[in-house]
């Protein structure tokens, strides 16, 4: 029986260990290249995922077909939200901490818009594949008395994990083969410098802006395929995951994101199949801990330019 | 201030006389108060950095402004923004840079954070290089590295008008920026205090005084 358990917890640890990746890597692009600290990320998340509620629930699209629709959408809503909000950051004495305050209010608009809209409800995602689990291990006698135990996971899970793999492949490859991607890792290390070079900083910093939006709204696409609903108020939630995240993998490494991910994925779902509930929820947190206290760079952490 | 083509310009001046802030204002890192910048009779005024690069102008600054975690071939091709989408002219720009600094093209896959200080000054100078810019503008290059690297980095410095090069040159090294520079302002506060060519200081004793007098400061 624990076999089944653990087969279970080490699978859903790898699908939500996965999303939890995503969400660190954009995440780590924002604080990373706009030196920002996003608090409306979880939000921008929650906005994919009810945007593919409305297109299923309304208009019958399936979520593959929402998941382009909703990068091209939202990359353009961030950028153009960097334009709006961001370089009058640079006019306050202390840049951080108004971008704190100001993403903090975002975020706050969000959750309200999302209340309005769809009232404070948890909305069921109605969708499935056919067939609706795979069969994917059997355990021989797994619950005793020659009866076997069926490890089956949702078709949706799998079809989330493997877009998202593909999403992580095509962002490693954009960050360490195209020189934009280059240059966002040029800006991740030293600012000032990609200036030097040329580069116009705010047109990286809408990019990476409508980049980490885009990744966001894919998530919430993403979200929609592994969880049964979802609700207005759960994006402090994901903003805080993305920052544990990003706190694990160390600032700037995608890899680190993506390591740090899984971890705090299978952590958190082996522990909640295996452990007292309250024990399950501090266990990750006892890791987070555990890493800020040896080695405050994360697991991955590079050291800044300057 | 006015830089000729062609030459090469040498500010000088004790600390806090402003003369990277007049690096920064002709980068267009800082915009000015009062007074203005042109460029070949336009008003740059409040262009931007990647703006002065199109223009033709690049700039070494004082403190290190290299990409640490990627290769030195990486650092040269983020150089190559500007016309990146020419990859004729990126291939071609990159090829003669590595001309002129055969040591990187053996460290071309080496993380630039990995080279010694002298090395790194080279690729920030061969990164401005890239550019093929008609104008350099370089804070205190050689500060903080080995006297050695920096008689070749100033040999280098030297050779620049010959290529068609502009430089405006900031160097606490008065003796160094005086040899290589064929004009000179001193600035002091902000202000310039006096220009000319080194043999014109020759005969002005209370410049000579007043620059011996930084120079004794700085060296006590």
């Amino acid at each position: 029986m624990n076999s089944v358990l653990l087969i279970n917890g080490l699978i859903g640890g790898v699908v939500f260990g996965a999303i939890y990746a995503l969400i660190g890597s954009s995440l780590n692009v924002l604080v990373g290249v706009l030196r920002i600290i996003n608090f409306a990320h979880g939000e921008f998340i929650l906005a994919g995922g009810f945007l593919t509620y409305v297109l299923l629930t309304y208009f019958g699209i399936n979520p593959l077909v929402a998941l382009p629709f909703a990068a091209v959408l939202f990359f353009a809503v961030g950028y153009v939200l960097y334009y709006l909000l961001i370089p009058r950051l640079a006019h306050s004495d202390e840049p951080e901490t108004a971008s704190f305050l100001l993403m903090f209010g975002v975020s706050l608009m969000i959750v309200s818009v999302l209340t309005w809209i769809f009232e404070a409800d948890v909305r069921p995602i109605n969708f499935s594949f056919d067939p609706i689990n795979v069969l994917l291990y059997t355990v021989e006698n797994g619950y005793g008395e020659g009866r076997d135990a069926k490890v089956l996971v949702p078709t949706a899970r799998l079809v989330a994990l493997a877009i998202n793999a593909l999403i992580i492949v095509a962002l490693t490859w954009f960050f360490y083969r195209t020189l934009p991607g280059k240059a966002m890792r040029a800006a991740i290390m030293n600012r000032e410098a990609v200036q030097i070079v040329g580069i116009d900083i705010h047109r990286l910093s809408a990019t990476a802006f409508g980049l980490a939006a885009s990744l966001a709204a894919v998530t919430g696409v993403l979200l929609t395929l592994v969880v049964p609903s979802i609700d207005p108020n759960g994006g402090a939630d994901l903003t805080l995951i993305g920052f544990i995240v990003i706190a694990l993998g160390g600032l700037g490494h995608p890899v680190g994101a993506l390591a740090a991910g899984i971890i705090f994925g299978l952590v958190e779902q082996v522990s909640n199949v295996m452990l007292p509930q309250a024990a399950a929820q501090m266990l990750g947190f006892m890791i987070l801990v555990a890493v800020i206290f040896f080695k405050p760079s994360g697991l991955f952490g590079l050291e800044r330019g300057r | 201030m006015k830089v000729k083509r062609g030459v090469i310009t040498g500010i000088i001046g004790p600390n806090g006389a402003g003369k990277s802030t007049a690096l920064k204002t002709m980068y267009g890192f800082l915009t000015p108060s009062r007074g203005t910048v042109n460029l070949k009779g336009e008003r740059v005024n409040g262009l931007t950095p990647s703006q002065m690069v199109a223009r033709g102008v690049s700039f070494v600054p004082q403190n290190r402004s290299l990409f640490n975690d990627l290769s030195v071939e990486d650092n040269l091709h983020l150089g190559c923004w500007h016309f990146r989408r020419d990859r004729a002219r990126v291939s071609r720009a990159m090829d003669r840079v590595y001309e002129m600094f055969p040591v990187l093209r053996d460290k071309a896959r080496d993380l630039a954070g990995t080279m010694s200080g002298g090395q790194q000054r080279f690729l920030e100078l061969a990164r401005s290089m890239v550019l093929e810019p008609e104008i350099v503008l370089l804070d205190e290059p050689t500060a903080m590295i080995a006297p050695k690297l920096s008689r070749e980095l100033y040999d280098f410095i030297a050779t620049l008008p010959e290529h068609g090069v502009t430089v405006v040159l900031v160097d606490q090294n008065v003796r160094q920026c005086a040899a290589v520079s064929d004009h000179i302002y001193v600035l002091d506060l902000g202000a310039t205090r006096a220009e000319g060519s080194s043999e014109d200081f020759g005969d002005d004793e209370d410049l000579k005084a007043m620059i011996q007098e930084w120079l004794d400061y700085e060296i006590d």
